[in-house]
């Protein structure tokens, strides 16, 4: 069983269930009985196999790591209840106050408000870089540098780095390469395969299938020693591979309680089943559209990488096997444009969120970015003209059609 | 020879005794998802079949509830 949707569907569960049900089932509870009070001990310790506390670990949760454990090829999985959520823990876990990290300059506007105004408060540096051109990076690493983060596609300004170019650099300076991989899923990017320590990523995204629930995983994929983390070396003498895996599963993620819920993980774990169906289409339509609105005059320019006049698309074609993600972005006249072409709009949705089923549309710059100052909307690489359409799965001609008549209306 | 597992002193009646003997012997269940120390310090599983424990060890298998397999 090699295919993506056949492992998705058909991942064992790792203990039978006591009626054979098909599907793990939702175990909505908090605490699990024990037999006597060594076996709890046992628990509490990690050295049987059972669950305790929902908070820490559960059975349902548990299914959709294992889920995404096996599609991904990776070491271990920790759900969590964001993808927010996802790159606090796995900062927190790796650097200290006094230390680094290097980042992408264009990053999600969520993310970046949590480097800037979250951590570095607590004393967190945070250096950034224009990762297309990789060979900054030797001169940025230094000896109190913990990690590398990246975005797959960056959300919105879709750029695409040489990501093993970016691995290769911080290998020599054995630092790990963080990656958010919410734009590309791990059906069109098995990070494992290009380096990446550790990937986090979104699952309120595709992977939840119609935005129904909010999630976030941490990937890792097991290639990276820990060892020589600061932060990791004494659970890497104990745990060795999985000192990262043994420092948030026992210390990070169980203190912070962000965990996820057993009913989003349920949920989840339907929407990964049919992930790749989904995202195909979205990739299709998403392509479509970029055509279609390439070719207005009303529209200044366009950017997605799937396009060939993308300064990106070879680069994005050979790192994501010849699909170029759901999300476009476009530029119009002035923002008064782009309001006027969102209240248009009949069947396309105005909300942010990526990878609903339903094609949605956002200004960034007045919404995911509405706390920064012009400037640095500049740096950041969202103009005040630019819209964002994630690309549902609707039919392509009414997602065409809607956009058509919302553009010779301006 | 008295080894401790899991806490628990255990006497050992062979001549020498394997990683892979003790999880046989405690019938560890998914040896897969088990992570092994000896005296507190982590063995590779590549090793389990070669690592001899020797009187006064104290070996422990730990797990990773969640999605965390053995390499």
């Amino acid at each position: 069983m090699k295919g993506f949707s056949s492992q998705a569907i058909h991942c064992a569960a790792l203990k039978k269930d006591a009626h054979g049900a098909l599907r793990m089932p939702l175990y909505e509870n908090v605490a699990f009985e024990f037999e006597d009070a060594r076996a709890i001990q046992f628990a509490f310790e990690g050295r049987s196999l059972g669950h305790s506390y929902t908070r820490i670990s559960n059975p349902t949760v548990e299914d959709l790591e294992q889920r995404i454990r096996l599609l991904t090829g990776s070491l271990g999985v920790v759900a969590v209840s964001s993808g927010m959520a996802a790159i606090a823990e796995i900062v927190l876990v790796l650097a200290e106050a006094g230390a680094n990290i290097i980042s992408t300059k264009y990053l999600f506007g969520n993310t970046y408000s949590l480097f800037e105004h979250t951590l570095k408060p607590w004393g967190l540096e945070v250096n950034y870089l224009d990762l297309a051109q990789p060979q900054k990076l030797e001169k940025a690493i230094n000896e109190k540098t913990r990690a590398i983060f990246l975005e797959s596609i960056t959300n919105p300004q879709l750029q695409v780095v040489d990501i093993e170019k970016v691995v290769k650099i911080a290998a020599v300076a054995h630092v790990p390469v963080i990656l958010d991989g919410t734009v590309t899923t791990p059906y069109l990017f098995r990070s494992k395969d290009f380096g990446v320590a550790v990937e986090v990523l979104s699952s309120t995204k595709y992977i939840s299938g119609g935005a129904a629930t909010v999630g976030g995983l941490i990937i890792d994929n097991g290639n990276q020693d820990w060892s020589r983390c600061p932060r990791l070396a004494k659970a890497a003498q104990k745990y060795g591979p999985h000192a990262l895996l043994a420092q948030l599963r026992r210390e990070t993620h169980r203190n912070l309680g962000s965990c996820m819920t057993p009913h989003n993980a349920f949920m989840q774990s339907l929407g990964l089943e049919t992930l790749a169906l989904r995202f195909e289409r979205s990739c299709e339509n998403a392509l479509v559209l970029a055509r279609f609105l390439a070719s207005r005059r009303e529209v200044k320019a366009v950017n997605y990488p799937g396009l060939e006049a993308s300064p990106d698309h070879a680069l994005a074609k050979n790192q994501f096997g010849g699909k170029f993600g759901g999300i476009l972005t476009f530029t119009l006249q002035d923002r008064e444009h782009c309001y006027k072409l969102m209240d248009k709009l009949a069947m396309i949705r105005r909300a942010t969120n990526i990878g609903d089923n339903k094609t949605l549309i956002l200004h960034p710059a007045s919404t995911i970015f509405c706390e920064y100052g012009e400037e640095e909307k500049k740096a950041l690489g969202v103009p005040a003209n630019m819209l964002r359409l994630s690309v549902g799965i609707e039919d392509p001609d009414d997602i065409i059609d809607d956009l058509k008549q919302g553009l010779e209306a301006l | 020879m008295i080894i401790t597992v899991n806490g628990e002193e255990t006497n050992w009646e062979g001549a020498k005794v394997t990683i892979n003997d003790l999880l046989s012997h405690h019938k560890v269940e998914k040896p897969e998802m088990v992570s092994v120390q000896i005296n507190g310090t982590f063995v590779d599983k590549k090793d389990y079949g070669t690592k001899i424990v020797v009187a006064a060890d104290e070996v422990d298998f730990l797990y990773f509830m969640g999605g965390g397999q053995a390499s």
